[in-house]
C-alpha cells in the first residue's frame, strides 16, 4: 500500500475523492471566471453611464434614424455571428473538423462585419466634430467620453474576439486545438454578444432623435 | 456519461428559434424607442428587455442551462448582487464628487 494510500486510510484515492462539483473542464471554468470578471468591468461602466444620462439636463440626443438603422444591422450581424459559433461549437462536438472551421470562419467574417460597421459610425461622429470630451451639439461633453469609451471597449472585444477564433480555427484544422478550445472561444464571443444587447439600447437607443 | 459531459444540448434548428426570439427582442427595443417614453421609463424598459435577452442568451446560447446547476448559482446570483451594489453606490460617488444630491 502507497504512502498516500496509507494517510487516506486504505480506501484509495477513487473511494474518498468527491465528484467534481461543477463537472466542466477547466478551460471551461477558466473562460466562466473570466467573463464574471469582464461583466462586472462592463457593468462598472455602464452604471456610470446611466448616472450621467439619466442626471444631465443638457445630454441630448443625436442620433439619427440612420445611426440607429445601422446599429440594428450590427446587432444583426453580431446575433447571427453567435448562431454561426454554435455552429460551430456543435460541429466540433460531433467530431465534424471541417464543418466547425467553416462555421468559424462565417464568426470571424461576421465579426470583422460588425467592427467595420462600428469604425464606419465612429468615422462620420468624428467627421461631425464629436471627440472624447468635445460636443459639437453643444450639450454635455461626457456624452463623447461616454460613448467611445464604452463603445471603444466592446470594439476591442470584438477585436480580440475575432482573432481568437481565427487563431482556433487554424489550431482546430491543424489538429493541435481540441474541440474543448472551440467551446470556451465560443463561450467568449457569446458573452461580447450579450454585451452588446445592452451596449445598444443604453448608448443608441436612449440617445436616438425622437 | 462522465461527469465532465454537459446534460443533453438541443440541435441546431432550436437555437435558430432563439436567434429569431432574441432578434425579436431587439426590433421591440427599437418600436419602443419612439413611443415618446420619458428618459427614465425608456431606460427602465430598455434594461428588462436587455436583461431578457441578456438571461436567454446566457441560458441557451451559453448553455448554461446544460451544465450543472451549481455552476449557475455559484456564478450568477454573485454577479448580480455585486452589479446591484454598484447600482447602489455609484450614486453616492458620483454625488461626493460633485458635492451635490442625486440627481445633479
Amino acid at each position: 500500500m502507497s504512502e498516500s494510500e496509507v494517510a487516506l486510510g486504505g480506501a484509495g484515492h477513487a473511494a474518498v475523492m468527491e465528484e467534481p462539483a461543477y463537472a466542466v473542464p477547466p478551460k471551461k471554468l477558466t473562460i466562466w471566471l473570466f467573463i464574471i470578471s469582464d461583466a462586472v468591468s462592463f457593468g462598472t461602466v455602464l452604471f456610470v453611464y446611466g448616472y450621467l444620462r439619466v442626471g444631465s439636463t443638457n445630454w441630448g440626443t443625436p442620433f439619427k434614424f440612420s445611426s440607429i438603422l445601422n446599429g440594428m444591422i450590427m446587432t444583426f450581424v453580431l446575433l447571427t455571428s453567435s448562431l454561426t459559433m454554435l455552429g460551430a461549437v456543435l460541429a466540433a462536438k460531433a467530431g465534424r473538423k471541417s464543418s466547425s472551421v467553416k462555421w468559424m470562419g462565417l464568426t470571424a467574417l461576421l465579426g470583422a462585419i460588425f467592427a467595420a460597421l462600428h469604425l464606419r459610425e465612429w468615422s462620420h461622429m468624428i467627421a461631425e466634430g464629436w471627440r472624447l470630451f468635445q460636443n459639437p451639439t453643444g450639450g454635455s461633453v461626457e456624452f463623447g467620453a461616454a460613448f467611445f469609451s464604452i463603445t471603444g471597449l466592446h470594439l476591442l472585444h470584438v477585436t480580440c474576439g475575432v482573432i481568437a477564433i481565427i487563431v482556433v480555427a487554424t489550431g482546430f484544422n491543424r489538429g493541435r486545438l481540441t474541440e474543448g478550445h472551440v467551446e470556451t472561444t465560443g463561450l467568449y464571443w457569446h458573452f461580447v454578444d450579450l454585451v452588446w444587447m445592452f451596449v445598444f439600447p443604453l448608448m443608441y437607443l436612449m440617445n436616438a432623435a425622437r | 456519461m462522465t461527469v465532465m459531459e454537459s446534460n443533453r444540448e438541443p440541435g441546431m434548428k432550436f437555437y435558430v428559434g432563439v436567434w429569431i426570439g432574441l432578434l425579436i427582442i431587439a426590433g421591440v427595443e427599437v418600436l419602443l424607442t419612439y413611443q415618446g417614453f420619458s428618459t427614465g421609463t425608456l431606460l427602465a424598459v430598455l434594461l428588462i428587455l436587455a436583461v431578457c435577452e441578456a438571461g436567454i442568451a446566457l441560458m441557451y446560447f451559453m448553455h448554461l442551462k446544460y451544465e450543472r446547476s451549481t455552476l449557475f448559482w455559484s456564478l450568477i446570483p454573485v454577479t448580480i448582487f455585486v452589479l446591484l451594489l454598484m447600482d447602489h453606490f455609484w450614486a453616492d460617488a458620483l454625488r461626493l464628487t460633485r458635492l451635490r444630491v442625486w440627481p445633479f
